[in-house]
């Protein structure tokens, strides 16, 4: 008896925490659909919601454009992405259904494209990740009438035999790494042994991000050492992986970093090893961290490619192609931009307006 | 004298089936040993040990709430969701002028009350852990998203409590983590192997119906015993937030499955029932270790996965065959 009601006073306290638990999701679902998304960047929801009001704009929108990468939600190197394709959609009363998997996969990548070519619509925006797999239902798509332009990474294979896209807007993954460790080069440095730390194996942009990298050091100084350390995107081991690499060899003094993944414990590193000014740190894409790391002089340079360009631009040529026939440009590079202490402040107005550089 | 081997040969044998740490052990040393051999120089200092426990903090003491919930018999995949939620929540109160501490305290509550949850379904519905666990795991990481919108959060200004959980001890790498690693070993070794509670554990994961008309309380083990493994995950997720001061959304994906590798490396069983808090200390040890050694070693960087899965499988087949050998047949 005395038994039984012990067990119902559990279930209680278990009822109590089911209650709970769900009272805050409810609680969050209510807010998010009062909050206005992306709240963080004031300037830009206010320009949207004047779009949104946009005096005489006509209601439904012209065009359909699916924008398919295989950058999801949990990625924030994507979040301007999103928000400049949506605020090109605004200006040209386009609708742009952006999609990403949650988590980096190829295969979430082909399926969500073969619904967004299910859906008809006018043209489709797309990460070209993996040629192979996503050369059959991309080429499917245009002889179906749905033109298609690459975004973000390009298909590296020659003109004649990749996908037959209208054109390329975002930056060579190969020049991100070449022209940022060309740009250690030029400042006359010469590196004794060089280590990349790539935070995502297997990813066909980092990979050739590291390989940009790897070619510039070893044409301008060949036979430097220039390693691929396996360092994943968690931190605690990343910044392991970074102490024993220098363990091993203490006669490294160049880091390079692939993203913010890769920079943030590998500034961490420098700090608690006391290397900052003995080790040059360069790393790859830009966030507030890395911002201040480079006004603190703790982190070298950083190469931004405009994301937000890469959000907008395509939607812009996709509606001068379907609307009025105009061809775009093969390729329509948003960078690599090397951001050192100089460029610090027009990069600081990029990312108040838009969320990221 | 042939009963007499026969004798030592009975104890050796029970000695063995009373120590599922046993296996990995004897990996353990076989591949510190070769490390020692390639790499005599940097292998065997003060501070290749501080790498491998500070690696080993999170992912042991996750670990350690993985293996004794597997010794009841169930999996819980959400640990991965929690090491991530548990910090987030944190900063944003704290960021919203909360107390660390206090803040911390809560969530290590929500993170309890969420792995009584998940318990709580398994045991009502009768659904595998499998399964509710790897639906909280989605649940709770498609909230993180959501609410930061990818973005990491940062944990502005300093507090005492990150150096109590994460903090630097010298200047050769040691950290504080290594401390609650060792501390949290303890703890749960002496309630999993010298407690009435450890014995109800040991009972519910070997045979629930039998634990029942023995009088233990089957689903208050299971209940707590899913809390536990929430909150120590937690708790790791607090270690790595008072190192980096920095949470992505993504944190912890895929610390589910490593939790669950150190725990069999330990010599836990998938079934339930059998198992060992040291040796899963030992696994976490282990996984540290491989990815140490090898970077020590020079060797190509991409090979540590490869190597774990050989490890992984060869530790599983010894104590399998242990098992099969000396336990089940009595």
């Amino acid at each position: 008896m005395s038994q039984q009601q012990k067990s119902k006073g559990t279930a209680l306290a278990v009822y109590i925490i089911i209650g709970i638990i769900i009272g805050a999701v409810l609680g969050y679902a209510v807010a998010s659909m009062t909050m206005v998304p992306y709240s963080k960047y004031a300037a830009l929801e206010t320009e949207l919601e004047q779009y949104k009001a946009g005096a005489g704009k006509p209601g439904a929108p012209e065009y359909t454009f699916y924008y398919v990468s295989h950058g999801g939600p949990a990625d924030p190197w994507w979040a301007p992405v999103i928000k400049g394709s949506q605020l090109a959609g605004q200006m040209l009363n386009v609708k742009v259904v952006y999609s990403g998997p949650e988590k980096f996969s190829i295969q979430a990548l082909v399926d969500l494209l073969n619904s967004a070519i299910a859906a008809k619509p006018q043209g489709i925006i797309l990460t070209i990740t993996d040629y192979k797999a996503l050369d059959e239902p991309a080429r499917r798509a245009i002889s179906q009438g749905i033109p298609i332009i690459a975004v973000n990474v390009p298909d590296p294979r020659p003109a004649n035999q990749r996908i037959p896209y209208l054109s390329y807007v975002g930056q060579n993954e190969y020049d991100a790494g070449y022209y940022l460790a060309k740009y250690l080069i030029d400042k006359g440095y010469k590196p004794k042994r060089v280590v990349i730390g790539i935070h995502e194996v297997g990813h066909v942009g980092l990979e050739t991000r590291a390989k940009g990298i790897t070619d510039a050091i070893t044409q301008a100084y060949p036979g430097t050492p220039v390693e691929k350390l396996d360092i994943t995107s968690d931190p605690t081991k990343a910044a392991e992986a970074f102490k024993n690499y220098l363990t091993k060899y203490p006669d490294t003094d160049v880091i390079f970093t692939l993203g913010p993944l890769g920079a943030h414990p590998a500034l961490q590193v420098l700090k608690e090893k006391n290397l900052v000014g003995k080790v040059h740190l360069l790393t790859v894409d830009i966030d507030d961290v890395i911002l201040k790391a480079i006004e603190n002089g703790e982190l070298e340079a950083a190469v931004s490619q405009q994301p937000f360009a890469q959000g907008f631009l395509p939607v812009v040529f996709m509606y001068l192609y379907v609307k009025y026939g105009i061809i775009p440009p093969a390729h329509v590079p948003t960078g690599p931009t090397v951001i050192d202490k100089t460029k610090l402040d027009t990069v600081r107005k990029q990312i108040a307006t838009t969320g990221g550089a | 004298m042939a009963t007499q081997t026969a004798s030592s040969r009975k104890s050796l044998l029970l000695l063995i089936s009373q120590h599922p740490e046993l296996g990995v052990i004897a990996s353990f040393s076989i591949i510190a040993l070769a490390f020692l051999v390639i790499s005599p120089d940097k292998f065997p200092t003060s501070s290749t040990l501080y790498s491998i426990l500070t690696l080993a903090g999170e992912l042991g003491v996750t670990s350690i709430g993985v293996a004794f919930l597997m010794i009841t018999g169930e999996f819980n995949l959400s640990v991965g969701s929690v090491y991530a939620l548990v910090p987030m929540f944190v900063v944003l109160m704290v960021d919203a002028g909360m107390d660390m501490l206090l803040a911390s305290v809560i969530m290590l509550s929500v993170a309890f009350g969420i792995g009584v949850l998940t318990g709580y379904i398994t045991v009502r519905t009768g659904i595998p852990s499998f399964i509710t666990s790897l639906g909280m795991m989605m649940f709770l990481r498609g909230i993180l998203l959501a609410i930061t919108g990818g973005f990491p959060v940062r944990l502005e200004g300093s507090h005492w409590l990150t150096d109590v959980l994460n903090g630097a001890v010298g200047v050769e790498g040691l950290r504080t983590s290594a401390a609650w690693l060792l501390a949290l070993t303890l703890i749960f070794l002496i309630i999993l192997d010298y407690t009435p509670y450890g014995n109800w554990t040991y009972a519910v994961g070997a045979s629930p119906a039998t634990a029942r008309e023995l009088g233990v309380k089957v689903w208050r083990v299971k209940l707590v015993n899913f809390g536990i493994s929430s909150l120590l995950a937690g708790l790791a997720g607090l270690m790595a937030l008072s190192r980096f001061k920095i949470v992505d959304p993504t944190l912890g994906q895929g610390l589910e499955l490593e939790a669950i590798t150190s725990a069999v490396l330990g010599g836990c069983l998938l079934t339930g029932g059998y198992g060992s808090i040291f040796g899963t200390f030992l696994g976490a040890l282990l996984v540290a270790l491989t990815r140490v050694g090898l970077v020590l070693a020079g060797a190509p960087a991409y090979w540590y996965s490869a190597f774990i899965g050989v490890i992984l499988i060869i530790a599983t087949i010894i104590n399998t065959y242990v098992v099969r050998k000396f336990v089940t047949s009595g």
